[in-house]
């Protein structure tokens, strides 16, 4: 698909979807994410391919919200094989992609170029917290689900 | 293996590749407001990845991010795979940007003198000679070429190293003809007669040291900016709840922010 920045994601298999906010990068290069306010919609990393172009698109959504309440990609874990995300776009085009795995990740061990590398088809990477540390009330993971354009 | 013909990229010629490459280096075609704006001054940052393949039945492979600016660049590579020990000693393995030919890894049958393995002569019409050696220390030129003392070792490592590229090199990576190869094989892995050959570049060294174990050519990265780790997208005890509420409107500056930083504040994140 041509480049057009996206304006709402739907994952209807786990009943998740938002607006999509336009976020970059920090001054220390690790992605600005959303407020934590709770109904705080997910957001798109401006400095990847708009989703529908070919490469990793990244989407990132919290896990939960500043009340404690489940975030707009609480659910991400239990997306499965083949269920549909669908983007909604600029130019009123929908990006329709299919799940096809999801990892977890440790945030100091994460692997920057099997989520963010160079991809040959146009791919989305939707990404949100695991691995809650009860002791530290941090999230020492990451939840990465990869879902690639459907034809 | 210094210099030879195939090295030979015309410098008349590196201004005009530079300049005609800069938009596919910006690589942002999502509209964003440097496109169409980029120019082909040292400013200008770039980004360029390889996955590396096994060759020679090595089973070694990796991945490569080289990111700069101008001829200042970041090399981050992860190898797995690779040779172990040598002379009860990690197995060194020498690794380099090769420019100036195909920009492909050279096919099993490349091999010419029928031992079974494509040895670096025979890889060259492929990949090309040595632009920069991406030592741990000290000389990054070709004359490092061989300099095992100043490789990486072992079977699994990472390499993180600021260097300068010459002009030739980040116009190769831009041209597509920019190619990472790793060397050093497990010569039981090799055939009987490779593995007991001496290398065609140092008689010094045996053949199993010098071969091409992984190969990879680089492409520029279609993320116009490469995050660094995760992200924290959990608010968990409320710690990082404030301070990152930044609406649509903030990432615009974000982007103009990526050139500029890119560089040298790279460390891996340790917060949550």
């Amino acid at each position: 698909m041509e480049a057009s920045e996206p304006v709402s994601f739907s994952a209807p298999a786990i009943d998740a979807g938002s607006d999509l906010l336009h976020l970059g990068l920090r001054e220390n290069d690790t992605l600005e994410v959303p407020p934590g306010a709770p109904g705080s919609p997910a957001s798109w990393y401006t400095g990847s391919p708009t989703p529908g172009e070919v490469g990793p698109a990244v989407l990132l959504g919290h896990v939960d919200d500043s009340a404690g309440q489940p975030g707009v990609f609480a659910a991400l874990p239990q997306l499965a094989e083949g269920d549909e995300i669908t983007v909604e776009r600029e130019d009123g085009s929908t990006a329709v992609f299919s799940v096809t795995k999801a990892e977890q990740y440790g945030k100091n061990d994460f692997p920057t170029l099997e989520v963010y590398g160079n991809t040959d088809a146009a791919e989305l990477r939707l990404i949100t917290c695991d691995g809650y540390n009860q002791e530290t009330g941090e999230y020492e993971d990451n939840y990465v689900v990869y879902a690639t354009l459907a034809e | 293996m210094r210099k030879s013909q195939l090295l030979a990229v015309p410098t008349l010629a590196l201004g005009a590749m530079l300049m005609t490459a800069a938009p596919a280096m910006a690589h942002s075609s999502h509209g964003g407001e440097t496109d169409g704006a980029a120019t082909s001054d040292s400013s200008q940052s770039w980004s360029f990845q390889a996955d590396l393949d096994p060759m020679n039945n090595s089973g070694t492979v990796g991945d490569v991010l080289i990111e700069g600016q101008g001829n200042q660049a970041t090399v981050y590579m992860t190898v797995d795979g690779a040779a172990e020990t040598f002379m009860d000693g990690p197995f060194p393995h020498a690794q380099h940007i090769h420019f100036g030919s195909q920009g492909i890894c050279p096919p099993a049958d490349a091999d010419q003198n029928g031992d079974g393995a494509v040895n670096v002569e025979e890889g060259a019409p492929f990949y090309g000679g040595i632009g920069s050696s991406l030592t741990i220390e000290g000389d990054t030129s070709a004359d490092s070429a061989l300099a095992v003392e100043r490789f990486p070792g072992g079977s699994s490592y990472t390499y993180e190293r600021n260097l300068e590229l010459p002009d030739d090199v980040v116009a190769s990576m831009v041209d597509g003809t920019g190619v990472v190869v790793v060397h050093g094989v497990d010569p039981t892995v090799l055939s009987e007669e490779a593995a007991n050959a001496q290398s065609e570049l140092d008689d010094s060294l045996p053949l199993a040291a010098t071969l091409p174990a992984a190969c990879g050519t680089l492409t520029g990265s279609q993320m116009d900016g490469m995050p660094e780790g995760g992200a924290d997208t959990g608010i968990g005890g409320g710690s990082e709840g404030s301070g990152m509420a930044m609406a649509a409107g903030g990432g615009a500056l974000a982007l103009g922010a990526i050139g500029a930083g890119a560089y040298f504040m790279r460390q891996r994140p340790s917060e949550s």
